[in-house]
C-alpha cells in the first residue's frame, strides 16, 4: 500500500511524499489472525507473498524453524539479502501477533513482560522544509541558501505544540555541514531543553564528518546517528567525540555486532525491526549489545500503526531499551488500524488486550491497498 | 517454597528446594534447585506456570526448539562463574571456544538468554551444566539448550550420564516431578 505523508521527508538518502509499505494478514489454523507490516518495495512485496506460501502447515510457536526454513541456518545461507530480511520480519511479527492472541498474552508479555504502558517516542524532522518532493539538485539549492534553516526551527516547534515531543531525529542531507551546523545550534537554541539525535546515514566521508561532529559536540547531542560509515569510519570518529554515536546501518546482523564491540565503534545500536529480520534477531541484538555495554535502542521510519505498535511493545518488553523510540506515524496521512494511535506529550501508549492489542481498519486497508496477494492451502 | 531430601541419581540423600508459583487463572507451576538458590527455583516455577497455563513447553515460549534431542557430556573442564565481568573479559580475551554455564548458578531463564544471544553475536558455542547430574537438572538444561542456536549446544555433566536427552514437549518446564517422591508428598499452602 501507499500511504501520502503530510511532509516532505528530505534526507540524504532520498525526498519522498509517501510511504509504501507491505501489511501482512497472518491466520492460524484455530482462526485467529495477527498483524504484521514491514516495507512496501515490490520486492518484498513479492518475497512476503513467497514465504507465506512456505509457511503454510508450519508451526508459528516454533519461530526457529519458521526462520531457518525461510532464510536459512546464517546470514550466508539467506539468498535474499536485507529485502529477505525484512520480508521475513513483516510475516514473523503477525505470527508473535497471531501467537500472543492465542496465547491470551500481550506481545510484550510474549517477548518479555509489559513493564512500562507509555514509551516516549521522537519526531524525524526533515532536512529541509520543502513544499513538494524536488531533485537532489534543487534540494542542493535550498541548502545553499542558510537563510532557509529557521524553517526547520519552526517546524520542530509545530511538533513541540502539537504532539509535546521532547526528542528529535534531524535528518540531515549530508550535503553542508554549515547548514547542518548553522540548523543544530538554532534547534538548540530554541528547544535547549530537547533531545535532538542527528542523522546523515552516513552520507558525510570520514573526515567531514569527524570535523563537522567535533564542532557539533558542544551542543550535548542525544547522538550522532550513521554521522559516516562503514565501522572503521565510525570508530574513528567516536574516538574524536564526546557525544554517543548510534548505528542502525552498520550492525543490522548478528554478525556484525562483535566486531563494533571489539572497535568501540559505536555507543547506540538503533536496532530496525525490518533490517534485523524479526522479533527474534533485535531482542538477541538488544540483550548481547546491552551486556557489553552498548545500549540498544530502536529504529523506525515512516510505519503503520501496526509497526509502530510492535515498537512499543518492544520497548516495553526490554528493560536494555531506555532511549526514546523513533516513531513517525504522526506524519501519516493514513493508518490501517481502528484505534488511533495518538502522541500526547511525546509519547505513545501500549494498547490494550492480547497480541499487538490493534485491529486493521478494513475499509481504510482497502483504500489504501495497491495490490494484493493471497497465500492459502 | 519447600525443602526435601532428594533420592534419584546419585543425589540420593540431597536436600533441594521446591517452589511453586499460582497464577491468577490458578495454575501452578513448579521449580527446584539443589544449590539453595530460591530466586532460581522462582525463575523456573515462574516459566513452568505459564506454560502449564498456555499449554506449551518452555521453549515455545521462547522462541522453539531447535533440536529435539540435546547430546550429553561428561566434561570436567570448569564452568563460567556468574560473573558478567568476568564472562566479557573472557569473551573479548578470546578466552572460549565454549561457553560452559551452570544454569542454575546463573540464576534465571533472563540470563541464560542473555548469555546465549552474547553467544551468537561472538560466534561462541553455549554448554549448559547439570552440576548434579540429577534428572531434574538434565531435564531442565534440555528445555533451555533446545533453544541455544548453534551445533554446539550441548549438556554437559561431571559423570557418566546417557549421551542424549529428549526435549520434553509438554507444557510448562518439562521436568518430571513424579521422580522424587517427597515431591509428590508436598502439601502446598494456598
Amino acid at each position: 500500500m501507499s500511504i501520502p505523508l503530510t511532509l516532505v521527508h528530505a534526507g540524504s538518502m532520498y525526498v519522498i511524499q509517501k510511504a509504501e509499505r507491505t501489511v501482512v494478514e497472518l491466520t492460524l489454523e484455530n482462526g485467529i489472525t495477527g498483524l504484521g507490516d514491514t516495507w512496501g518495495t515490490p520486492e518484498v512485496f513479492a518475497m512476503a507473498g513467497a514465504f507465506g506460501k512456505a509457511w503454510i502447515g508450519k508451526d508459528a510457536l516454533d519461530r526457529f524453524a519458521l526462520r531457518t526454513t525461510t532464510l536459512g541456518k546464517s546470514n550466508y545461507d539467506n539468498k535474499y539479502g536485507r529485502n529477505g530480511r525484512a520480508a521475513y520480519a513483516g510475516l514473523d511479527l503477525a505470527a508473535w501477533d497471531a501467537v500472543a492472541r492465542s496465547l491470551k498474552l500481550s506481545l510484550a508479555e510474549l517477548i518479555g513482560a509489559r513493564r512500562r504502558e507509555s514509551i516516549d517516542v521522537v519526531s524525524t524532522l526533515p532536512a529541509a522544509i520543502l513544499s513538494k518532493a524536488v531533485s537532489r539538485d534543487e534540494l542542493t539549492k535550498h541548502l545553499d541558501d542558510l537563510s532557509n534553516t529557521p524553517k526547520v526551527v519552526d517546524f520542530a516547534l509545530q511538533q513541540v505544540h502539537k504532539f509535546g515531543f521532547r526528542s528529535f531525529k534531524l535528518k540531515s542531507a549530508a550535503y553542508s555541514p554549515e547548514w547542518d551546523w548553522k540548523l543544530l545550534n538554532e534547534l538548540k537554541e530554541a528547544m535547549p531543553h530537547a533531545r535532538i539525535r542527528f542523522d546523515p546515514n552516513a552520507n558525510y566521508g570520514p573526515a567531514t564528518a569527524t570535523a563537522l561532529c567535533k564542532r557539533l559536540d558542544p551542543l550535548g547531542l542525544e547522538f550522532f546517528e550513521d554521522p559516516t560509515g562503514e565501522l572503521e569510519g565510525l570508530a574513528r570518529l567516536k574516538a574524536a567525540v564526546k557525544t554517543p554515536v548510534a548505528t542502525n546501518m552498520w550492525v543490522v546482523k548478528d554478525e556484525q555486532l562483535a566486531p563494533a564491540i571489539r572497535r568501540q565503534a559505536v555507543d547506540v545500536v538503533l536496532g530496525d525491526l525490518f533490517m534485523w529480520g524479526g522479533i527474534d534477531a533485535l531482542r538477541r541484538m538488544a540483550k548481547a549489545s546491552h551486556a557489553f555495554g552498548l545500549k540498544p535502542a530502536l529504529h523506525s521510519v515512516y510505519e503503520t500503526g501496526i509497526a509502530t505498535v510492535a515498537n512499543l511493545h518492544l520497548a516495553s518488553a526490554l528493560p536494555e531499551v531506555e532511549y526514546p523510540n523513533d516513531a513517525s506515524l504522526h506524519f501519516m496521512s493514513a493508518d490501517v488500524l481502528k484505534e488511533v494511535q495518538e502522541v500526547k506529550n511525546g509519547a505513545m501508549t501500549l494498547p490494550a488486550g492480547h497480541g499487538l492489542g490493534v485491529t486493521l481498519d478494513r475499509a481504510q486497508f482497502e483504500r489504501l491497498a495497491l495490490e494484493r496477494t493471497v497465500v492459502a492451502p | 517454597m519447600h525443602s526435601l531430601r532428594l533420592v534419584a541419581g546419585k543425589c540420593a540423600g540431597a536436600e533441594a528446594l521446591a517452589a511453586r508459583v499460582l497464577l491468577a487463572d490458578g495454575t501452578a507451576g513448579f521449580g527446584f534447585t539443589l544449590n539453595m538458590d530460591a530466586g532460581m527455583a522462582r525463575d523456573m516455577a515462574a516459566w513452568d506456570a505459564l506454560g502449564r497455563s498456555r499449554a506449551v513447553p518452555l521453549h515455545s515460549l521462547l522462541g522453539g526448539s531447535h533440536r529435539k534431542r540435546i547430546k550429553i557430556e561428561n566434561d570436567g573442564n570448569p564452568c563460567i562463574s556468574p560473573d558478567w565481568t568476568a564472562l566479557r573479559k573472557g569473551i573479548l580475551d578470546n578466552k572460549y571456544d565454549l561457553l560452559r554455564i551452570d544454569p542454575f548458578a546463573w540464576g534465571s531463564v533472563e540470563q541464560v538468554s542473555t548469555i546465549a544471544a552474547a553467544a551468537t553475536a561472538f560466534d561462541l558455542g553455549v554448554a549448559l551444566l547439570a552440576p548434579n547430574a540429577h534428572p531434574w537438572e538434565v531435564q531442565y538444561c534440555a528445555a533451555l539448550a533446545a533453544t541455544i542456536r548453534g551445533d554446539d549446544a550441548r549438556i554437559i555433566v561431571r559423570s557418566a550420564f546417557s549421551p542424549e536427552v529428549l526435549v520434553s514437549e509438554k507444557p510448562g518446564a518439562g521436568i518430571d516431578w513424579a521422580l522424587e517422591p517427597a515431591f509428590l508428598k508436598i502439601q502446598w499452602q494456598s
